[in-house]
């Protein structure tokens, strides 16, 4: 494994408060990332951290450079969206192309042609005169043709509809992932992204809460469908979060074996929207 | 990063300021220029309406025709000259808005963000919108201005052969255009060299002010003048230079061909000269020769600006790196 970002003790502090708490991370290639957090967490704080984008305190090594310093090589080999509505207003969709190659050794034009001609976004229109969905189709495009070694999307998906959602995930595991890319993803929709994510990180209040593959999650927490003659008994074995749902009550363990769950009810993997509601919810 | 790639980037960055500003850049000289040539289209209506049987304009041209070969060359190539002048004062608005919103309307719409994440650095990016405001735009001006000047000689001519005239013995002969062309671009990118502190001070701006670049641009001089005045008088009792004071100096100092006057009693012997700059300063001779505009780039002056130039563009990148923080 080669580490793409590793951080020590990394803060970022607005006024007194901070937004990135001390935090240690670790990422190889070849994973994708979904960083998890209620708004206001630090998540994009983080990434722009990361992106070269904000100042900080602690050591922060992306791709072995010091994003602060060495940001112009850094761009060379990552690529983000920030946010779905920053494409210029007054670009033409063939300009943009056009710009992007220009500056960028490592974007294709021809795939970005084909990314683009399956959509109905037209060469001559400007960003102004396409609909927002059509404005986060053109720069997915734009991103996805570039070979970048790390791409951060942060909120890539805002305000698109569901099948196009669906079919860029689709689309940014099958024709963009590989052994050699890492690729980090914040967002709400926590539900479309979990079957695609490699590694987990869930966040708040700047800190990291959890860090984990999404093997280890599945190895280690558990989600007991109890009837109500087992509540007591499944109470007694701690669970982390409890919550009941058309009268069964729904438990969430860590690392308590499946073997003593099993007579209790009904056990499967916990799905990540109820992890983290569990796990954020934790000590509240 | 090696050199020429780096040069590569600018010519993208550059080509980046040219799309996102066709209208100012390209669009505003052109109808200045048929502006122009619209005005002199009056004329011509005005003429043919009201002159009787072309009697003023054929003595006008008999007149002129008096006058030696050298003074009607002198004259016609003083006055395309002139011209340049309305071109260099609209162009200098141009450039004015284009650098105060050039580091700011991509803060204010958020795609600094998208500018961000591709690999030309903060120093390319301001480097790009100077150099378009120093070259770009002067260079398209200066076409629009030629093209201008070439439509109306070609009516000019056909006029004075109405008249009866040789447009050839009588105007272009003698004129001398390429000498008139040469020199307004030589002043022009000379002034573009002689304004760099403005142009940085713009960039300055542009690349901190929260809202309306504009008010933050002329404020802080004006106050500053204000005070300056004040505490001037305070100390001495005399009005001494103020901030505005040096900066109105130094536009009258330009290199470029700004002013122009016409002198002469008679009909016959009004003749039309101009000057680099505004010719009320003593500071520098503002006779519109190569010589003069050098001397303006290689004085003290320049170098005092130069320094205060490298001072407003070293802020200007600092703003700009932490332009997406916070």
């Amino acid at each position: 494994m080669n580490t793409v970002i590793s951080t020590q003790d990394l803060c970022k502090k607005y006024g007194n408060q901070y937004a990135v708490d001390h935090v240690n991370l670790e990422i190889g290639n070849g994973r994708i990332i979904g960083l998890i957090g209620p708004n206001g967490a630090g998540k994009t704080t983080l990434l722009k951290a990361i992106l070269g984008l904000t100042t900080f305190a602690g050591e922060l090594k992306v791709l072995g450079l010091d994003p602060r310093k060495d940001r112009d090589e850094l761009m060379e080999q990552v690529s983000f969206i920030a946010d779905v509505a920053v494409l210029p207003r007054w670009i033409k969709v063939s300009e943009a192309i056009d710009l992007v190659e220009g500056l960028h050794t490592r974007f294709s034009r021809g795939k970005c042609m084909q990314l683009l001609s399956k959509t109905k976004i037209r060469m001559d229109s400007k960003v102004k005169q396409l609909s927002k969905g059509m404005v986060a189709q053109l720069h997915l495009a734009l991103v996805m043709s570039i070979d970048a070694k790390l791409l951060v999307l942060d909120e890539p998906t805002l305000g698109l509809d569901i099948i196009y959602r669906k079919t860029f995930y689709t689309n940014l595991l099958n024709d963009y992932f590989d052994e050699e890319r890492t690729i980090i993803i914040t967002t709400h929709q926590v539900e479309e992204i979990e079957h695609i994510l490699s590694d987990l990180i869930f966040i708040r209040d700047g800190k990291i809460v959890l860090n984990s593959t999404m093997e280890e999650v599945q190895q280690s927490y558990f989600e007991l469908m109890a009837p109500p003659e087992s509540v007591d008994a499944a109470r007694q074995l701690k669970p982390l979060n409890e919550r009941s749902l058309f009268g069964k009550h729904i438990f969430l363990f860590q690392g308590v074996d499946s073997a003593l769950l099993e007579p209790l009810g009904e056990v499967r993997t916990p799905n990540v929207a109820d992890l983290f509601v569990a796990v954020m919810g934790e000590d509240q | 990063m090696n050199t020429s790639w780096s040069i590569t980037k600018l010519k993208v960055l550059m080509r980046r300021e040219y799309w996102e500003n066709r209208g100012a850049f390209r669009n505003t000289p052109a109808i200045l220029g048929a502006i122009t040539v619209a005005f002199m289209l009056m004329g011509l209506v005005i003429k043919v309406r009201f002159d009787n049987e072309g009697y003023t304009f054929r003595e006008a041209m008999r007149l002129f025709a008096l006058q030696s070969e050298a003074v009607r060359g002198y004259q016609v190539t003083q006055s395309m000259m002139a011209m340049s002048g309305f071109f260099l004062m609209v162009m200098s608005v141009v450039i004015f808005f284009y650098l105060l919103g050039s580091l700011y309307d991509d803060r204010k719409d958020k795609s600094i963000l998208f500018w961000k994440s591709l690999p030309a650095s903060d120093g390319l990016t301001i480097t790009s919108k100077l150099f378009s405001a120093m070259f770009v735009i002067p260079l398209i001006f200066w076409g629009f201005l030629v093209a201008t000047e070439i439509i109306m000689m070609v009516i000019g001519g056909l006029m004075v052969w109405t008249a009866d005239q040789n447009p050839w013995t009588l105007v272009f002969g003698p004129a001398q255009p390429l000498k008139a062309w040469g020199l307004v671009l030589t002043g022009w990118i000379a002034n573009s060299f002689w304004m760099l502190p403005i142009y940085a001070w713009l960039l300055l701006v542009s690349s901190k002010a929260p809202r309306v670049p504009m008010l933050f641009a002329i404020l802080p001089p004006i106050i500053l003048a204000v005070l300056q005045a004040w505490i001037g008088f305070l100390k001495t009792f005399q009005l001494q230079d103020n901030v505005l004071g040096i900066t109105s100096k130094w536009i009258a100092n330009s290199p470029a061909i700004l002013a122009g006057q016409i002198t002469g009693g008679s009909d016959s012997e009004h003749t039309v000269s101009v000057s680099l700059g505004m010719p009320v300063t003593s500071t520098f001779d503002h006779a519109p020769t190569i010589t003069n505009m050098l001397d303006r780039l290689f004085s003290m002056q320049m170098l005092m600006g130069l320094v205060v130039t490298a001072v407003f563009l070293f802020i200007a990148l600092w703003f700009r790196r932490r332009a997406s923080d916070g």
